[in-house]
């Protein structure tokens, strides 16, 4: 069994502190590591009001997560469907667990 | 000779180009009029362009509690702020009074400022031919991207605004008050925008300064030929929040002074302690004659508005880019991908992350080498002549 298979499989508790290390990471990528040293993200963190991600960075975002999950991760659609208001209150929490339900219903976003 | 009516927002940076191309089409014998709000737009006119002051100004303690509120903001949740709270007000105070000064001044053309949404809205109403004057070019610059929903808020917000003012509901729906069919003057060139192709009535005419006022005056003595100077730049909203920002650029520069001046332009207060410890190093102004400035300087540092981008460029200057809201980060990106210039956080920046990204933009020559490239095509697109040329072909 792979590194890979084994976190699919695990708890859902497990799964979704994995997506949040992985968008953790790449949130750091996005924003430059220098600008936040002294900050911590988590489930609770806000796109908007703490990350201050402008539409500009949210392609950079889009782009690294289709490289980390693949098609089966379709955060594009998932942003799409999103009102003013839902983009301005934004949580990782919330992208984390879109990432962790679409792993789990395991189909590529063209085939649905 | 033709009359040609320019409407604008009482925001310096959108009124600015209005005056340049309004004062071109003067010279060339024009009958020339900008529309607005006194107290913002007056100090900015010259003698030479007559000012029909609008009512429904806000009062200055108004603009201040606007201003306070809309500065934690940024991204989308500046955007929804700034039309619910400011453009769409003032576009329906506009569109009334606006209508009113039209009946009696009885312009061949309207040119309104992009968010001088009011004043395209009398403007179609009446069948009166409009140019959409775009004093940044973000609009154009697909600036929702992956937040279809940002975008589609906006429109439906602007068709809600117009049916609100008595436009019928399916006149509303066609056309976009932002972006006038028959000619839309952006301030830019198209080689800044990531879109490729854009309709032929939208015409980038490259930075639009020309007539102003007066020039603050400035100590050019001052200036040190055998070291390099940097300007410290961050607008006329953006300073009086700037403070711990400009005084970070502040401490990165007074490190560089073996081989950098700068000039700093903030209000008079919080920088005056270390200007002076090291006034020969530093220069703290509220106001410098910045268009002139240019010609001079090896690097800018501000906050990516669109005029003193276009400024920087028109002059080959390379730049650091500290975007704050609204148009900003779109803009600062377009500096980026050019490759003339780099981005640092506005909120987040240190006189360490500062002093890297100067010394980049000083020392790597690339960043000066595009800026220069843009420089020609800056001076091909032709600024407020070019502008005033398309003007005129609207004209009877």
């Amino acid at each position: 069994m792979t590194t890979d298979q084994s976190t699919m499989t695990a708890d859902p508790a497990t799964r979704a502190d994995q997506v949040l290390a992985d968008v953790t990471e790449i949130l750091r990528d996005v924003i430059g590591e220098e600008y936040i040293v002294d900050m911590s993200i988590d489930m609770d963190t806000s796109f908007n009001a703490d990350l201050e991600l402008e539409s500009i960075e949210f392609v950079t975002f889009a782009d690294r997560l289709r490289e980390t999950y693949g098609d089966h991760v379709d955060f594009v659609g998932f942003l799409s469907e999103m009102d003013v208001d839902q983009v301005i209150n934004m949580k990782v929490g919330e992208v984390v667990q879109f990432i962790v339900d679409s792993l789990e219903t395991d189909t590529p976003a063209a085939a649905r | 000779m033709g009359r040609v009516l320019f409407a604008v927002p009482p925001l310096t940076g959108h009124v600015n180009p209005a005056v340049g191309i309004a004062g071109e089409l003067a010279a060339r014998g024009q009958e020339v009029a900008l529309v607005g709000h006194a107290s913002v737009v007056g100090p900015l006119v010259p003698p030479s362009v007559p000012l029909i002051a609008l009512p429904g100004e806000i009062s200055a303690d108004q603009r201040a509690e606007l201003e306070a509120r809309s500065r934690p903001l940024r991204g989308p949740a500046s955007l929804k702020f700034l039309w619910d709270e400011f453009l769409l007000p003032l576009g329906a105070s506009m569109a009334r009074d606006v209508g009113a000064v039209v009946e009696r001044w009885r312009p061949d053309v309207i040119v309104a400022d992009q968010q001088a949404v009011g004043a395209a809205m009398v403007a179609r109403r009446r069948g009166i031919r409009w140019a959409t004057l775009a004093t940044t070019s973000a609009e154009l610059d697909d600036p929702y991207a992956v937040l279809a929903g940002v975008g589609n808020w906006v429109s439906e917000r602007l068709r809600d605004f117009q049916v609100a003012n008595g436009v019928p509901a399916e006149e509303a729906a066609r056309g976009d008050l932002r972006f006038s069919e028959d000619l839309t003057v952006v301030c830019s060139v198209p080689s800044l925008l990531r879109t490729a192709s854009h309709p032929s009535h939208h015409v980038f005419v490259g930075c639009a300064a020309g007539l102003r006022r007066s020039a603050p005056e400035f100590p050019w003595e001052w200036l040190d030929r055998d070291r390099r100077t940097v300007l410290v730049s961050l607008g006329t909203v953006t300073r009086e929040a700037g403070g711990r920002f400009l005084r970070a650029a502040a401490e990165a520069l007074a490190g560089m002074s073996d081989r950098v001046q700068a000039v700093i332009v903030a209000p008079p207060g919080p920088l005056d302690d270390l200007a002076g410890q090291v006034p020969d190093d530093l220069l703290v102004r509220p106001f410098v004659p910045q268009v002139d400035l240019m010609a001079g300087l090896d690097a800018i540092v501000c906050h990516a508005g669109n005029n003193t981008v276009c400024e920087a460029l028109s002059r080959g200057v390379p730049l650091v880019v500290a975007p704050v809201r609204d148009d900003q980060p779109i803009i600062g990106e377009q500096v980026v991908r050019a490759g003339a210039g780099v981005r640092v956080r506005f909120g987040r920046s240190t006189p360490a992350t500062l002093a890297t990204a100067i010394g980049t933009v000083l020392d790597e020559p690339s960043h000066r080498v595009a800026a220069r490239r843009l420089q020609g095509e800056f001076s091909a697109a032709g600024g407020v002549v070019a502008a005033a040329d398309h003007i005129e072909k609207l004209l009877p």
